[in-house]
């Protein structure tokens, strides 16, 4: 699956996209991303074991929210969108 | 200390400044100016620098103007005149004079608490105590100003 | 002794060349709170709404807030209020810059503009002295020189709103503009400005506002600020990256209008024309406008190459219009495209959007190569920067260009090309993967807009909750409250990016504190839902009907090729009837008279 990542997310990552295999859901993606970018990602990313307010997740276009939030499943073609709160207009 | 790199042009220093002096909005009677150079893309917040050798508190015929402990120059309004002299001395233009409350507007870092430092969202206008390296960087910047100020004065 | 408002107006009478002062209704402005309510209200007293948009019956209004001026966060904000020409509904276009604050330290809320002038005219407001002198010299001055020679001609430090060439030709879209960059942008109010040959507004003011309660007023816009500046997106999203930060993710959500909507909500080259590209090529510096602690202009430069150049912007609906909509890549063209906008003043959501439109008609065989002297297809990066020039002066093509985009499709007999409502392009957001935003289009009162109710907010960036796009329940109830929201911002005089962070409480404080008027939040927002309301009353009586809220034909019946959204229309019927009903108007859409007896209207 590919992982995109947008905006201030990247002072974090250092990438735009990667690609990632063998995750089944987000919650597993996200841990393994945690592991990989370290202690000050994982801080952006969660407050407490909760996913932060400030962070904006798509799979495939839609907002976990409108999915199954962390529990939501992954298959090995989904693209996963990482987004810190923005906003404009 | 100032940043002008910093400054996006807001004006809110202008705005808080003369709330805390005058309880009214008018960035006219402001300690502070922006002055905003289109061309360079940059903006400038100019206020008195609180000179260690302060020309206006040399040619002030009353003694009005004296400087204190912590190193702001101060303006006793009992003791001013009016007279203007401070504006003329001033090297970098930062005294004026507000026609409405008939008394010099010089910035007096707010007692300590300068309020434009506290608004200023950007972080241009910051407060920190005059160590000798930064004093170097005011003096450097204060020159750099001197310089502006021609220009636009031309 | 007024504060908040300064409680003077003026009105100018170009036909005749008389100025008057007078007082500001203090009863209207209590019901409707300055800048885009007052101003409504004196257009609705004053103006047939069935006149002719560029006769001397209609009138101009530069109306500001009783925040202007003050220190409320970002509340350095104007309106300039009429009947617009591209639309024939009310135009209302808020700015920001610096003029409006200085217009208030002049002394005055606002100037009404009457009649129309024989030769070209400027207003000059010096504190107490104002005149009109002659603007003959001016005539045909792009808008950063006529800047210029004003300030040099009047005062330094004076404050100058203009139009360039696009107002003096009437280009149906064209802006007014302030400090050179900022604009009242949509809705063509300059090409009224122009017909009355009115070439600018110039102000100078020394005088003080004043807070009913200063300390409260302090206290108040304190906690907005801080508020502002720890919230991530007005502390540091918008700041670091402006509003094109939206590209990415309106193309990953699949509501990125792709090539005059055609080919879906997914742009290939998004990326290259995205807020964090901008940052990283071209930005050399934020800008913010007069009280403001967001900072989110971008001040940029392409240093080199044949778009060379430098101004500011572009902003989101003006880098999606010429990037997403007519297919270009380039962000050199883009940025450029949008210098000449600000430099002719026109507006660059509806030139990139009637240049989009004009290339699918190209691509349809309908514009022949021999009519344009070449092709125009799709992604081609010079006709963007070319066509907007053109369109600005009105030269060859441009010409055509310059009627936008409704009356362009309509002369080849396909209006349905264009993506439009009430003759006014749609920005930026696919209705079809946002379905609010859908509705929000087809109920503006100033036709396609997003800024009247920005659904995209709790839709897409879950602020300040997470609305699922694709769905259309509780669209209708959310869209009232925030058009109503909308109206009071655009009237009290601060900018709408304040309410990601800040809402009711916070503005309403605001307003308490610098008025010293006893509204409660609960009377301010019914403030907001009357002026949407009289703004549907001087659309009604100008004769528009339900049938006028609705959106062109390719998001009610071609479903969305692609995305999250794949499949989708606009399911507009079933959410039109739900905002009639919690609007309090009939099947009709017109306000019940009960309604408008709880209104006061």
């Amino acid at each position: 699956m590919i992982i995109k990542f947008f905006a201030l997310i990247r002072d974090y990552t250092g990438s735009k996209e990667i690609s990632v295999e063998g995750c089944h859901t987000l919650r597993e993606l996200l841990n393994k991303l945690c592991s990989r970018y370290g202690k000050s990602f994982s801080e952006k990313l969660f407050a407490g074991d909760r996913l932060s307010e400030d962070i904006i997740i798509l799979v495939n276009g839609r907002h976990i929210e409108h999915l199954k939030g962390l529990d939501t499943g992954l298959e090995e073609n989904d693209e996963i969108s990482i987004f810190p709160r923005i906003a404009g207009g | 200390m100032i940043s002008p790199e910093k400054c996006i042009g807001c004006r809110t220093c202008e705005l808080i400044c003369s709330f805390g002096k005058y309880k009214e909005f008018n960035p006219r009677n402001a300690a502070v100016s922006v002055f905003a150079y289109d061309e360079a893309a940059l903006a400038v917040p100019l206020m008195c620098m609180q000179c260690e050798e302060p020309s206006c508190m040399k040619v002030c015929p009353t003694f009005a103007i004296s400087k204190s402990e912590d190193g702001s120059v101060l303006i006793d309004s009992s003791k001013c005149i009016g007279c203007k002299m401070c504006i003329s001395a001033c090297p970098v233009g930062n005294i004026s004079y507000n026609t409405i409350q008939k008394e010099m507007v010089k910035c007096n870092l707010c007692e300590g608490e300068p309020k434009c430092a506290e608004f200023c969202p950007s972080g241009a206008i910051a407060y920190v105590e005059a160590t000798a390296t930064n004093l170097d960087k005011k003096k450097k910047m204060a020159e750099k100003f001197k310089e502006l100020f021609g220009e636009v004065n031309e | 002794m007024m504060f908040g408002w300064t409680g003077k107006l003026l009105r100018v009478n170009l036909t005749d060349g008389t100025i008057a002062k007078e007082a500001l209704n203090i009863e209207d402005a209590r019901k409707y709170l300055g800048g885009r309510g007052l101003g409504t209200k004196m257009i609705m007293d004053e103006v047939d709404p069935k006149v002719d948009p560029f006769s001397p019956e209609n009138k101009l209004i530069f109306m500001t807030g009783p925040l202007t001026g003050t220190l409320a966060s970002s509340g350095g904000r104007y309106e300039v209020v009429s009947k617009a020409p591209l639309t024939g509904t009310i135009g209302a276009s808020n700015s920001g810059g610096h003029f409006g604050p200085e217009l208030k330290y002049a002394g005055y809320d606002g100037i009404i503009f009457e009649g129309e002038s024989d030769k070209p005219v400027y207003l000059y407001i010096n504190d107490d002295e104002v005149e009109l002198r002659s603007a003959e010299h001016l005539w045909g001055k792009t808008v950063f020189d006529t800047t210029d020679e004003l300030l040099k001609e009047t005062a330094e430090d004076a404050r100058v709103a203009c139009i360039g060439p696009g107002g003096e030709l009437k280009v149906l879209f064209a802006t007014v503009m302030n400090d050179k960059n900022r604009a009242a942008g949509r809705s063509g109010l300059g090409a009224v400005m122009g017909s009355k040959k009115l070439k600018a507004v110039v102000a100078r003011g020394t005088k003080s506002i004043k807070a009913a309660k200063p300390e409260e007023f302090l206290e108040s816009c304190t906690d907005a600020r801080r508020k502002l500046k720890e919230h991530p997106v007005t502390g540091t999203g918008l700041p670091t990256y402006g509003t094109e930060i939206l590209v990415n993710i309106l193309n990953q959500s699949g509501a990125l209008p792709t090539r005059n909507w055609r080919d879906g909500g997914y742009f290939e080259h998004a990326e290259e024309t995205s807020g964090e590209a901008l940052v990283d090529k071209y930005l050399v510096k934020n800008k913010g406008c007069f009280g403001c602690n967001m900072g989110c202009g971008r001040v940029t430069r392409i240093p080199d190459g044949k778009f060379k150049g430098f101004g500011e912007g572009p902003e989101y609906e003006a880098g999606w219009s010429y990037g997403a909509d007519c297919g270009v890549s380039d962000l050199a063209a883009i940025c450029k495209a949008n210098f000449i906008c600000n430099e002719l003043g026109i507006d660059p959501i509806t030139m990139g959007s009637t240049i989009a439109c004009a290339m699918e008609l190209y691509e349809k065989g309908l514009i022949k190569r021999e009519e344009i002297g070449g092709s125009l297809n799709f992604g081609d990066a010079d006709a963007i920067v070319e066509l907007t020039r053109k369109t600005g002066l009105r030269e060859g093509f441009g010409n055509k260009l310059a009627e936008g985009s409704y009356r362009l499709a309509e002369s080849y007999g396909h209006p349905e090309l264009s993506m439009s409502v009430k003759k006014q392009e749609m920005p930026a957001y696919d209705g079809r993967g946002v379905q609010g935003m859908g509705l929000e289009y087809a109920t503006s009162n100033r036709g396609g807009c997003h800024v009247r109710g920005y659904l995209t907010s709790p839709e897409i960036l879950g602020i300040p909750a997470k609305l699922d796009p694709l769905v259309t329940e509780d669209k209708a109830g959310w869209l009232k409250t925030f058009q109503d929201l909308t109206a009071v911002v655009d009237s009290v005089g601060i900018c709408l990016f304040t309410t990601f962070g800040i809402g009711l409480k916070e503005i309403s404080d605001m307003l308490r504190g610098a008025t010293g008027m006893d509204l409660s939040d609960e009377d301010v927002l019914k403030a907001g839902e009357r002026i949407w309301n009289l703004e549907r009353l001087f659309n009604l009586k100008a004769g528009f009907t339900k049938k006028d809220d609705t959106l062109p034909e390719r998001l009610l019946k071609e479903p969305l090729p692609n995305g999250p959204g794949k499949g989708k229309v606009v399911e507009l019927d079933t959410m039109l009837k739900e905002y009639y009903e919690v609007r309090g108007w009939d099947e009709a859409g017109v306000p019940t008279g009960e309604k408008k007896k709880e209104l006061a209207l």
